[in-house]
């Protein structure tokens, strides 16, 4: 490949893998904004619009992700880290995958688990503090590429969102379980309640990932 | 024909430079497959070629300095044991580097013809082989610093970064090609220059090829035939190195390599040291697998403890080792190789050097500042630089460059410019105007070269250098100066013979 080109098809790569970190990224957002919505209005045309997002999102990150690697392999570019890009890409679509699936599990299965303005309010909290966590892990991604030195501050802030995630979890579950809702009411809204923050634990997941690969990047 | 037979083995010794030293200039880049070979090839070809045609001149001198192997068999014979030794140790999986092969080598010929190895220069040499890895180290810590820096504070995209190490390696394995050439050239041709069969040669008026250039042209040939033919083995299998290196350590290492082949072969360099009042950097070739070594431990160090414990300790005490080895090796080779070459081929390996104290060399001595008076004139020449200088201090003892001094103006080498040799001189691509000044001393003799020399500065002013004159330019009147002493040389034999009768050779001093 001449050097030219080289610089040419490095410009387009890099303008590929930043798109990709976009879906996953606004992929939180509509995760976010989704639920709110749910919480507030229930299944509603624009709730689902949300869904249909998603999927569009998750479609164009699969097409980048794939196209991303393949360039990798087939130019034989960065040999010593294309496996590593090639795994965290697959972990951030594997994310972006969750959150799609945990938006629609809950638009099918769990409307109207949670109950009372109290607990909606909680479950806000703690969604806004998963699509935290997958914000900084999309930024954790984004420094691998471009300052590895920073990726150590959000695997951190990953760490803590997770935590964090976890206590309001526990909180909520401990509510629930202390109200005199209907058992199966209970157990509807915990399950909402575990798969939401699963995807802080999936975020964690790709931190333990990018702390090994930041080491290596490190100079 | 029989030249180019004899510079076989300069050329086996250049095509085993090609096939192992190349690695060391463009086996990060082919081994990570960050560049293909056939790439790789063709560039280190071409640079080499470069680097040893037009700057190979300088670390060429340093070992002639060593010692002049003057007969063409002596060359291949030398050349040989080098070639031999190497391929010998590397068979043996010792370490080996071929300027100690040819150092060692060099100093086997010295031994066997009765020359002086100039304990300085050869000093000299052995602390560029330390210095080298030492110098290597310091410029790739430093390199591997600045770069970091560097990419700390633009911060660039993984596959930026990528990109700009590929067009780095490329660029770095370019001037690591130049400075392979023009340093390692030495190696492979540098025995062959006091003995080269080539004349200048001009093409289409256009170019002109001094004969050393013609000869380094060769072995840079034989070094890019070795590239193309052997050393895509060596560079995809550079895993056995000291210690794993990233693309960008890589990079540095071959910058910090081609930089020391570049310090110990540019005399511009030199010479600017030298304007700053420094001592001149000596000329020599230098390993350069040895210098990439010195170059990882570089930035192995720079790691700190972490990188301490990478480095394969065991694979550098043998390296040190080979310092030693090496050289001793080689000399005993080439020792018993020219023995065998002389006395079982009949091959004459080394153009004996008579010297004597002459009455005009006695004076040329007096008006040079030496003193003559403890000087005994000697009545008959004495065979081989080590008697003489024997000799010499059994009368008077001078310091080494009062010593090389007399040495030079009593090397004898007899000549009388006769009608025949006019005739034979004009066979020879000497130019006519050079010519004119040489019939002019028809009918005369000389018993020293430097009389010959200097009845020619005074028949012509083409023949007379001012003192500043540019090395090449000197070069170029020494080639000259050579080829008429060839032509008007009594047989080589013969010089031991002639009685030192100063009436009989008349010299300009004895004139005068």
């Amino acid at each position: 490949m001449s050097t030219p080109a080289l610089f040419a098809k490095t410009r387009f790569l890099e303008a590929q893998i930043d798109e990709f970190l976009d879906k996953v990224s606004e992929g939180a957002i509509y995760f976010q904004r989704g639920i709110e919505l749910l919480l507030e209005r229930g299944v509603v045309e624009e709730t689902e619009r949300k869904l249909e997002q998603l999927m569009q999102l998750k479609e164009r990150a699969n097409e980048l992700r794939r196209a991303v690697v393949n360039t990798l392999y087939t130019e034989m570019l960065i040999p010593d880290f294309r496996g590593d890009v090639l795994r965290l890409l697959t972990h951030l679509y594997a994310l972006l995958d969750a959150t799609k699936n945990v938006f629609q599990e809950l638009l099918i299965g769990y409307t109207g688990a949670i109950e009372g303005a109290e607990a909606i309010a909680e479950v806000k909290e703690l969604v806004a503090v998963v699509a935290q966590s997958l914000q900084e892990a999309v930024r954790g991604a984004r420094a691998f590429f471009r300052n590895p030195e920073a990726v150590r501050d959000h695997i951190n802030h990953i760490r803590v969102y997770e935590s964090e995630a976890d206590a309001i979890t526990l909180r909520l579950m401990k509510a629930l379980f202390a109200s005199d809702r209907p058992l199966e009411r209970k157990l509807l809204a915990r399950d909402a309640l575990e798969v939401i923050d699963g995807l802080a634990d999936r975020a964690e997941e790709i931190s333990d990932e990018l702390s090994i690969l930041a080491i290596k990047r490190v100079l | 024909m029989g030249s180019l037979l004899f510079l076989s083995s300069g050329l086996f010794l250049g095509w085993t430079l090609g096939a192992n030293d190349a690695s060391n200039v463009f086996g990060s880049a082919v081994g990570s497959r960050m560049l293909r070979f056939s790439t790789a090839a063709v560039l280190c070809s071409v640079f080499v070629i470069i680097g040893a045609v037009t700057a190979g001149a300088g670390a060429s001198g340093g070992l002639g300095e060593l010692g002049a192997v003057n007969a063409l068999a002596g060359s291949f014979t030398t050349a040989l044991a080098a070639a031999a030794t190497m391929t010998w140790m590397t068979r043996a999986g010792l370490p080996a580097s071929t300027t100690q092969a040819v150092v060692g080598a060099i100093v086997g010929w010295n031994w066997f013809s009765g020359s002086i190895t100039d304990l300085s220069q050869l000093s000299r040499i052995v602390a560029t082989w330390v210095l080298s890895p030492l110098l290597a180290a310091l410029f790739a810590a430093g390199l591997y610093r600045l770069v970091v820096a560097g990419i700390r504070r633009t911060r660039p995209h993984l596959l930026r970064l990528d990109a700009n190490l590929r067009v780095g390696l490329i660029l770095a394995g370019v001037f690591g090609s130049y400075s392979l050439g023009a340093n390692n050239i030495g190696n492979v041709m540098g025995v062959f220059v006091p003995a080269s069969p080539f004349q200048e040669l001009s093409i289409a008026g256009l170019v002109r090829l001094s004969g050393e250039e013609q000869l380094f042209l060769l072995g840079a040939i034989a070094i890019a035939v070795g590239v193309f033919t052997y050393s895509r083995r060596v560079m995809t299998t550079v895993g056995g190195s000291l210690m794993t290196l990233s693309p960008l350590a890589a990079l540095v290492v071959v910058v910090a390599n081609a930089l020391v082949l570049f310090v110990f072969s540019s005399r511009q360099l030199s010479a600017f040291v030298v304007a700053l009042g420094l001592p001149p950097i000596p000329l020599i070739p230098v390993s350069s697998s040895q210098a990439v070594i010195g170059a990882v431990l570089g930035i192995g160090l720079l790691q700190g403890a972490r990188g301490v414990r990478q480095i394969r300790w065991d694979v550098l005490g043998r390296i040190a080792s080979g310092w030693l080895t090496t050289p001793v090796i080689a000399a005993l080779v080439s020792f018993v190789l020219l023995f065998v070459v002389q006395n079982v081929f009949g091959q004459q390996v080394y153009r004996p050097v008579a010297y004597q104290l002459s009455p005009p060399a006695l004076v040329r001595l007096a008006q040079v500042g030496i003193p003559t008076e403890a000087l005994a004139m000697d009545r008959e020449p004495v065979q081989g630089a080590v008697r003489f200088r024997g000799w010499l201090r059994r009368q008077v003892r001078l310091d080494p460059a009062e010593e090389a001094l007399v040495l030079r103006i009593a090397e004898i080498r007899p000549v009388s410019i006769h009608a025949e040799g006019l005739r034979a001189l004009e066979d020879t691509p000497l130019s006519p105007a050079y010519r004119v000044a040489v019939a002019a001393l028809q009918g005369r003799s000389f018993l020293h070269p430097w009389q010959l020399a200097e009845a020619l500065a005074r028949q012509s002013p083409l023949w007379s250098l001012p003192s500043a004159a540019p090395v090449a330019a000197v070069k170029r009147q020494e080639a000259q100066l050579a080829l008429v002493l060839d032509t008007f040389t009594a047989a080589p034999e013969a010089a031991g013979r002639l009685p030192p009768s100063p009436p009989s050779l008349a010299s300009p001093q004895a004139e005068g």
